[in-house]
């Protein structure tokens, strides 16, 4: 698991307010409902800036999100530089 | 005034060259369709549907995302006299034997003829539609999928189909499915003529139709969804019928995105939008501080608080994180609408410069005996209001207590409303109209009070617990019961029943686990929430059943349904007395 995708574990327990909860990269989280829709704009924010890149609208869907390993697989394939 | 005799004739009547439909996906991927284009499409559809057996009186379902080809497949059944019906898109948390039972229902309720999906519709998907034996499923063309130009190209041999301006003003126009539970989902009947006199009267309220002082027209911004009253009503319908343009996103795109709101109006410099409460929060809480200057607000001239309790705070903080982006004071409005009335009952207004009236109450008085003493700002224990505003021409309400007595000014009771354009009842369900409208007058299940000529919506009446003659919000049970970490955020319903023992309601409270494996801890867990829930309102949680992930019925729109949770539970239970 790198750093970044461990930032992200991190931030998403403190969002859905579970510290104690144990997920990894590949726990599904959005079909799960572990994340509920509410939260996906958090995740985006978040992940554009642990990867330094733009997700721009209709690139990415919530099965996208799905796990840690997902979203910056998605990152990677969608993302642009941002401004 | 209403100047068309029915939808049909406004969209025809619409100057040609004007955009219309802008669809915006991202900075790249953008569709703007002028009324000339949106009507050709309109008409292909229609002559599509034509094929399939669709007839005036028709009823149509359509199941379609956010986007222009679900909105001519609306118009275009309209032009042949059928009644379109727009259903939520199925996603991948619904679970699928739920929306196909809701389906089936809504189909065979509407005895529809066609079900409409988009050309993309994804086939594993399909297992979510269920038809009755009179329905057949139809995948729309919108001349970009495959096989759409051959199709389109077939269609041209057929005369494009002539839209039906003559048709009865008092035909129904379509068919709204108000928010809820598919399967629990009420078709509302909206006829041609009370659409275009709600449409005249919220044109009239919010001053549309004149050149602003650039020169322009009203611009509205929507990523309301189309089969919501909000986004069907006042982000298509009123531009439809006032040739004024929309430009739309979708729902998801903008959960996922919600700062492209702010991108979009300064775009497209957008004047008019309508926001349900929550989103006062969602937009500023996600939109990061340092980029608040590159949008530019300042052609806002409403931005409608609709469709939740209004909130003083949340308007409050949209005003305070976006005043540097040129948002003017006084833009930040309110009102009451529902579907069965076609959309508002009442609106704030737009021309005073301070927004909406806010008040305090004392909140002793307020839950005890359901009266509203005004108090002043920040008056400890005070509970803070803020008004949907003053009627609508040709609209009456009244507040009446549970006995059906007429209350007074500043006493909490039921809103019932009566207007020219409320709906004539829910399709083929006279059994449920007879329980909502009396005399006339439409019983709304809203709790509100009227202050001054102005509208306070409270919440909703079928919700309120009654505890020995206190008020119980259930939003305020819940709110504490999802702070215990072992229960997921969102998943839990409180409820009042009855109890002959106690002689007053008692509270239920059904809850999901974050985990599983907690059951194994379910007394404790349920001994910690009920020290909370009396820690924070003073009243006990009388019964609390703690069910696994995803045993709560959620509703097409996303939320926890009620009455078909209780339905549930009383099945699981029923050893429960409930009355």
């Amino acid at each position: 698991m790198t750093a970044e995708e461990k930032q992200m574990i991190e931030f998403i327990l403190r969002r859905i307010r579970k510290p104690s909860l144990i997920i990894d990269e590949n726990t599904p989280l959005v079909s799960s409902g572990l994340v509920d829709s509410m939260a996906l704009g958090d995740l985006v924010l978040t992940l554009e800036d642990l990867t330094h890149k733009h997700i721009p609208p209709g690139m990415a869907k919530p099965k996208d999100l799905d796990t840690v390993a997902k979203m910056f697989a998605t990152a990677a394939r969608v993302g642009k530089p941002q401004k | 005034m209403v100047r068309y005799r029915n939808l049909i004739e406004a969209l025809e009547a619409a100057p040609g060259e004007r955009p219309f439909v802008t669809f915006w996906v991202n900075e790249d991927e953008q569709e703007t369709v002028t009324f000339a284009e949106f009507r050709r499409r309109a008409r292909l559809q229609a002559g599509l549907l034509k094929t399939h057996g669709i007839n005036a009186g028709d009823r149509v379902v359509a199941i379609m995302p956010q986007g222009i080809p679900a909105m001519t497949v609306f118009a275009g059944a309209m032009m042949l006299g059928a009644a379109p019906a727009l259903i939520a898109y199925p996603n991948d948390k619904v679970e699928p034997s739920k929306y196909r039972s809701g389906l089936a229902g809504v189909t065979a309720n509407l005895k529809a003829k066609l079900v409409v999906i988009d050309h993309e519709f994804p086939d594993d998907m399909l297992s979510h539609v269920s038809l009755p034996d009179e329905s057949r499923l139809l995948r729309a063309v919108d001349g970009r999928g495959p096989g759409g130009d051959e199709a389109l190209s077939d269609l041209k041999n057929q005369a494009l189909m002539s839209p039906d301006p003559t048709g009865q003003a008092d035909r129904i126009a379509f068919i709204q499915h108000s928010a809820g539970t598919t399967g629990l989902q009420k078709g509302v009947a909206l006829t041609h003529e009370a659409v275009l006199r709600q449409l005249a009267h919220l044109v009239g309220t919010l001053m549309i139709g004149g050149a602003m002082i650039d020169g322009t027209t009203d611009r509205v911004y929507s990523w309301l969804p189309l089969y919501h009253d909000m986004g069907l009503i006042a982000c298509f319908m009123l531009p439809m019928v006032y040739h004024i343009p929309v430009v739309m996103q979708s729902p998801l795109d903008w959960v996922m995105h919600p700062e492209t709101m702010l991108q979009v109006i300064t775009e497209h410099r957008c004047t008019l939008a309508w926001l349900p409460n929550f989103a006062f929060q969602f937009v500023p809480r996600r939109t990061r501080p340092n980029r608040r200057s590159q949008y530019n607000l300042s052609s806002v001239r409403a931005l409608i608080n609709c469709s939740e309790p209004v909130r003083a705070d949340s308007m409050q903080e949209f005003h305070n994180a976006f005043a540097a982006s040129g948002l003017k004071d006084g833009v930040l409005q309110s009102c009451y609408a529902m579907a069965e009335n076609v959309f508002a009952v009442t609106q704030s207004d737009i021309q005073r410069s301070s927004g909406p009236t806010h008040i305090w109450a004392d909140g002793r008085q307020f839950r005890s005996s359901h009266q509203v003493i005004p108090v002043a700002e920040g008056t400890p224990g005070s509970v803070p209001f803020t008004s949907s505003g003053g009627l609508l021409s040709n609209h009456e309400i009244r507040i009446v207590s549970e006995s059906g007595t007429l209350l007074a000014d500043g006493q909490v009771g039921e809103i019932l409303v009566k207007s020219d354009c409320l709906f004539d009842g829910y399709y083929n369900r006279p059994d449920l109209t007879a329980k909502v409208i009396v005399h006339g007058w439409y019983q709304t299940g809203d709790l509100g009070f009227t202050l001054e000529g102005e509208l306070y919506v409270v919440g909703r009446m079928k919700d309120l617990i009654i505890i020995g003659g206190e008020n119980i919000y259930p939003q305020d049970i819940e709110e504490i019961a999802a702070s215990h970490p072992a229960i997921r955020d969102g998943r839990v319903i409180a409820m009042g029943m009855y109890n002959p023992d106690l002689g007053t309601e008692e509270i239920v409270m059904v809850a999901e686990v974050e985990r599983e494996e907690s059951l194994a801890n379910a007394l404790e867990i349920e001994r910690e929430i009920r020290g909370r829930v009396a820690a924070g309102l003073g009243v006990t949680a009388g019964m609390i059943f703690l069910k696994p992930p995803k045993w709560l019925v959620k509703s097409t729109a996303g939320k926890a349904a009620r009455s078909t949770t209780l339905e549930k539970l009383q099945k699981e239970h029923p050893e429960l007395n409930f009355s």
